[in-house]
Order: C-alpha cells, then structure tokens, then sequence
C-alpha cells in the first residue's frame, strides 16, 4: 500500500445521490421509522461527519449508505448504482470492494490473527494469496502494528484493535470509509491518536469519509457535519471549497 | 449395538463349544431300531436271602446282558453307538464331494460302558461308569470336536498314530481321573497310552477321550447288529466352501441322505437358550429402540449446540457479510467447522466407546447358557434296583448350564458407523447453522453486536 503521496482531497463529482430515502422498521404491526425522506449528495473525496442522539437514526443512514442494508423507499445512488433496488449480489460486490467499514467495537473474529483479520477483506476480491500477504502487511504497517501480524484480537489493546480494523477497511483501497462510533470504545489518549490516523489516511488516499460521531471534537474535523433528529438529517456546518 | 454383538458373541462362544472351530454342518442319523431287545444292555438284580445251606450273610446277584448275552461275573467294556446311527464308509467322501462343499470328515461319537460285576456273593457292587469316545479322522485335524480343543500338555495326533493305541483326553477328564501325558486309559479294554491334554471352551459335554478313528471303529460295536463297526462313522462333520453356502450344503446333503438329520450351525443357535438368549432378544429389541432414541437425543444436542454455536457468532458472520463475503462462503465455513467438530468429536466417542468397553467387560455380569450335548456323550443313567442291583441303559438327552462371559464387543464396522453418524450429525446441524447465519441481513447481523 502506497501512501507517501499526500494529496488533499478535492471535492468535485457527487459520489452519492439520495433523493426521498427512507428506511421504516416494523415491529409488532408498528412502524418505526429511522430515516425520513433523506436527501444528500456526497461528493468523492469528503468528510462528513454525523452527529445526533442515540435512536435518531445515525446507524440506520450509515448502514444504509454502505450497503447493508436497504432504504424501504426513495433512491441512493452510489458511483452510478441504486443500492436501493440493485439485485443482492451487485450489493454485496459494491460493498466488497468500495466500501471500509469501522465499526465501535471492532469486530475482529476473535480466533483469528491481525494479519487473518485484514486478510479477510481481501478474499471477496479474489485477490491472490501472495498480494494479499503483502497488502496486508503493507496495511499494518501504515497504522503502525507492522510487528504484531501474529496476535489474536485478546492479545491487542482497544487502540491496537481498532487499528486493525482500520487496516482492514483499508487494505482493500476502499473508495469509501464509513465508521460507526470508531472512539466510542476507547480512552481519551488512543480517540485523538485514532482520530489523528483517520485524518491523515483520508488526507493522503483521496478517502470519501462518513464518520458517525457523539463526539463534537471529532465532528469538527470533518467537512461538513451533518446532524439526524427523529430521522431528519440537518447540515450544521459546511467547511468545503 | 455393541452390547448386542457382544450378546451374538456369547452366542457364538456357546456354538462353538458345540461344534469346532471348522465345522459349518453336522450330519448324523438315528440308530437303527434294536431286534429283540430296547437296549444294547439291560440289567437286573436278584438278592438271594440266606438258604439252609447258605454260607454266610448272603449277597447280590447282578446279572447284565448286552446283545442278547448275558453276564454275572468279570469286567464288561463295550464300545456303542448309542445315540446316533451308522453311516458307510464312502459317506464322507460323498459328502465332500458335492458341489458346495470344502471339507468333509466322518467321526464316531461313542460311549464306552464299563460294568464289573462282582466275583463273587459277598463282594460290593461298584456302580457302572462311561466314558464319551470320539473317534476322530486324524487326516482331518480341523474338522470334528477335536478341533475346538486347546492343547494344553503332550501333543495332538499325527499320522503315524492312525491305527496306535494313543489318546488324547479332555482336561477336566483327565484331571478327575489324575491323568497324565504317559498315563494310560482303558478304552473297549484295551489300553490307550495318553500323548495329549486338550483343553475345551466351556459348553456342554466334550467328548473325554479322543482315539483314532481307525482304532474307534476296531473296538467299537453297533448295537443294533452287535458287529464292529470297522469302516463305518456316525457323524459327518463338514465345512462349506463360504458361510454363504451353507445353507445350500445343507439342502445337498439332505438330498444325498434323505434319513440323515443334518444340523448346521444356525439350527444349533435356536437350541442355545437361558440367559444368553435373553439377553440376545433383550439386547436385540430393547437395545434396537434404545439406540435410536440415544442417536435421536445425539442429533438434537449436537445441533443445538452448533445453533447455539451459530448464533454466538451472528456478529461475526455479519462482519464478514459487510467485508463483501457470499453467504455460499459463510456456509461454506460453518459447515467446514461443524464436520471437523463432528469428526474430532466421533473419533472422541470411539476412544471413549472403548474405554467403556473395556469397563463393561469389567464388570459384565456373567450370563449362562442352556445347550444340549452335541457329542454324543450321552453317558450311562444307572438306578439302583435294590440292594446290589442294578439297572443300566443309555441316557436321555443330556442338556449342560454353561456360563458365558459378556462382553461389548467393537467391530470395525461400529467404529465406521459411529464416525460417519457423527460426521452426518456434523454436516446436519453446520447445514442448518450455517443457513440461519446466510439468511441474516448484515445490518442485522451487526445489529447483535450491540
């Protein structure tokens, strides 16, 4: 993984496209809904930051952007694909190789080494064994855990499993970073170093960054910050050229 | 499964006491209907009070009569037939050579009854004894009861021994009578030096004395025409080419001697009864519904455990479904693991299934078994008629109690059933697991981690 260049991301083409997205969940004849009638451009190469009360509905949008799951109505376009009616298995290869997801608690399969656990975002690629052992050392070299290819997640801190599954949203070349919550687990020290290491992947790659944050520090960061209430997202702030 | 083959072979212990190692199938006939007489030999006893004259405190006059002549004094050791009829001597070579047969070998299963008859007025009366004799076809070693014996002092016939006056003896006759290799035994009264002890499975009756066959059928007698029996046999003792052909040989052999009682192996299994049968039917019926509710309740633990496996992992497979993984692959995966969870854990059941094997063959409970004499030795029953007196005749059917050790028995074939029911049970529960885990939105998979 190359990443001495140092490229300030610039911000032009709108990579997504959400017009009247909605995503309802029905539990026991009711209807929640989650998302009410979001529309978003988000343009290649930019950071936007999602803020907002828990069960407001921050998850929901970010899953729904990353492919996870799917509006219940309206249209998300993402790089020229409706992810909202795409067949599953064009869903799954958009997710397999655009999409790097960070999530608060990690999830690293416990019973696997960092290097297995980064090399596991590789296999949907068909990336061949040898690539893949080099990319993946590449990525751990690049968030610093070069000498602990071997260990288990139990053998790891917070700060170092979540650099693992940085690298492993990242040993893929995503175009996007989605993160859920990525401090949410982790003590003040090891936020800022994370959040440092976020900012300075998404500066050199080109990264397209949606982050999901209580944390206004972190929010500040980001491009734009953009706000959900009752499903409802507000822009609050807006720092792009 | 194991209890029931163990249970076959108990069963399989007591057959083969009955009939040798290499005998698939017995033939023998019923004794001719005696001219003149029920018995080859008959008593009676008169006791003759003191006379005028008499010299003494009187005595017992004992009178036998074996084929029409009668004694009243000195030794009586005759050598009959008498359970089973005579066959010619070209019958075993008939029999071997019909179509599905091996091996073949005639053999004479004999009683010697031995009677002395007291000199004189005042002398005891000793009571009658017999004495089973089989005379065995020393040219075929691995057929007849012979055969079942394990050698455990001198040596066994060869064939410089065919007409010699040499024995072998049954242990337990020969430690009754103290009896060893160079002692002697009186046979037909002629004396047999001993070159062998044989030792047989615990079961009925083995015959006590083993003579040649050719020396059997010089001192022997048919009591039906009270001549020797030279060149004749009473049992056919043959083997099938394979167990598959038995029963064919045994419609053979019933074709070539329509009056021949011929009795295979399986037709000896329904006279075995007692516990070891029970406990055959039990182990066969109880034990067939017991395995099937214990590999029912198997299934439905090990897949519960591999659902609840699953479910544990939901987070885990949701993570793989975000990183772009086919639920193919995910059920792929788990279904991998839950075969090689299956198969370490069968492999685990064989180690512990014999390690219960060897317990139940600890503290196995011994079983007995009920099995009619098969040799031929029916001996002599003898009732005292009075003071003196005696009453000699040939027993009724002698049945013997054995006891059959049980043990579980592990055959490859268990140990292959096992493995591939638990390789089954494996591929069963992961399939299942391993569909719940692909049907799951990542969304919701994910969902779990919180």
């Amino acid at each position: 993984m190359d990443i001495t260049h140092q490229t300030v991301p610039q911000p032009e083409t709108a990579l997504y496209r959400l017009a009247g997205v909605s995503k309802i969940y029905r539990k026991g004849g009711r209807e929640i809904p989650a998302v009410r009638d979001l529309d978003l451009e988000i343009r290649a190469g930019e950071w936007l930051a999602v803020q907002g009360k828990t069960g407001h509905g921050k998850t929901t949008l970010l899953q729904l952007l990353g492919g996870l799951d799917r509006p219940t109505r309206g249209r998300l376009d993402f790089g020229g694909n409706d992810l909202a009616t795409a067949t599953e298995a064009r869903v799954r290869k958009v997710r397999a190789s655009s999409f790097g997801f960070i999530f608060q608690t990690f999830n690293l399969i416990p019973t696997l080494s960092a290097q297995e656990n980064v090399e596991a975002a590789l296999i949907p690629l068909g990336v061949h064994h040898a690539e893949r052992r080099e990319r993946v050392q590449a990525a751990l070299d690049s968030v610093g855990l070069g000498d602990r290819v071997q260990h288990v997640p139990g053998e790891l801190s917070g700060g170092q499993q979540q650099r693992v599954a940085i690298a492993r949203a990242l040993v893929k070349e995503p175009r996007v970073l989605l993160a859920d919550e990525p401090t949410g687990n982790l003590d003040e020290d090891t936020r800022d170093e994370i959040i440092g290491l976020l900012d300075t992947l998404w500066r050199e790659r080109g990264l397209t960054m949606i982050l999901v944050t209580h944390d206004s520090a972190i929010a500040r960061r980001a491009q734009r910050i953009g706000v959900m209430s009752r499903g409802r997202l507000s822009i609050r702030q807006d720092t792009r050229a | 499964m194991g209890a029931s083959s163990g249970v076959k072979a108990a069963q399989a212990k007591v057959l083969r006491a009955l009939y040798g190692i290499g005998t698939d199938v017995t033939v023998t006939t019923q004794p001719k209907a005696r001219s003149g007489q029920q018995r080859p030999i008959s008593g009676q006893a008169s006791q003759g009070g003191p006379g005028p004259g008499g010299s003494g405190s009187g005595g017992a006059h004992a009178e036998v009569c074996i084929n029409g002549k009668c004694y009243t004094s000195g030794t009586i050791d005759t050598l009959l037939s008498e359970d089973h009829g005579l066959f010619g001597a070209a019958t075993a070579a008939q029999v071997a050579r019909l179509h599905d047969v091996s091996a073949a070998a005639g053999g004479l299963l004999l009683t010697d009854n031995r009677i002395v008859l007291p000199s004189g007025s005042n002398s005891q009366l000793t009571p009658p004894t017999s004495t089973s004799v089989d005379g065995t076809d020393i040219s075929h070693p691995k057929l007849g009861p012979l055969s079942n014996g394990t050698l455990t002092s001198g040596r066994t016939f060869t064939a410089a021994d065919k007409n010699a006056d040499v024995a072998v003896v049954d242990a337990n006759y020969a430690t009754a009578n103290k009896l060893k290799v160079g002692s002697t035994v009186t046979v037909a009264k002629t004396k047999f030096t001993i070159i062998g002890i044989v030792s047989q499975p615990e079961a009925s009756s083995p015959p006590e004395v083993y003579i040649p066959l050719a020396r059997a059928q010089a001192l022997g007698t048919d009591p039906a025409t009270g001549k020797s029996m030279k060149g004749d046999v009473n049992t056919v003792y043959v083997t099938a080419a394979s167990a598959s052909d038995i029963g064919a040989v045994q419609q053979e052999i019933e074709h070539l001697l329509p009056h021949a009682t011929v009795t295979s192996s399986s037709d000896l299994a329904s006279q075995v009864t007692g516990s070891a049968a029970s406990a055959a039917k039990l182990a066969g019926d109880l034990g067939k519904w017991l395995a099937v509710l214990v590999l029912i309740a198997a299934f439905a633990v090990a897949s519960l455990l591999t659902m609840a496996a699953v479910a544990r992992r939901v987070p885990e497979f949701g993570t793989l479904k975000a990183l772009g993984w086919r639920s193919r692959r995910i059920v792929s995966q788990v279904l991998g693991e839950s075969v090689t969870t299956g198969l370490i854990g069968g492999l685990a059941g064989v180690g512990l299934g014999f390690a219960g094997v060897a317990i139940i063959d600890k503290i196995a409970p011994k079983l007995s078994a009920t099995v009619p004499s098969a040799s031929g030795g029916g001996g002599l029953q003898t009732q005292t008629a009075g003071p003196g007196g005696v009453f000699a005749g040939p027993a009724a059917a002698s049945h013997a109690t054995v006891a059959v050790p049980m043990s579980a028995s592990v055959t490859a074939g268990v140990i292959a059933l096992a493995v591939l029911l638990a390789l089954c049970g494996g591929l069963l529960a992961g399939s299942f697991g391993g569909w719940r885990a692909a049907r799951l939105r990542p969304a919701a998979a994910l969902a779990r981690v919180a």
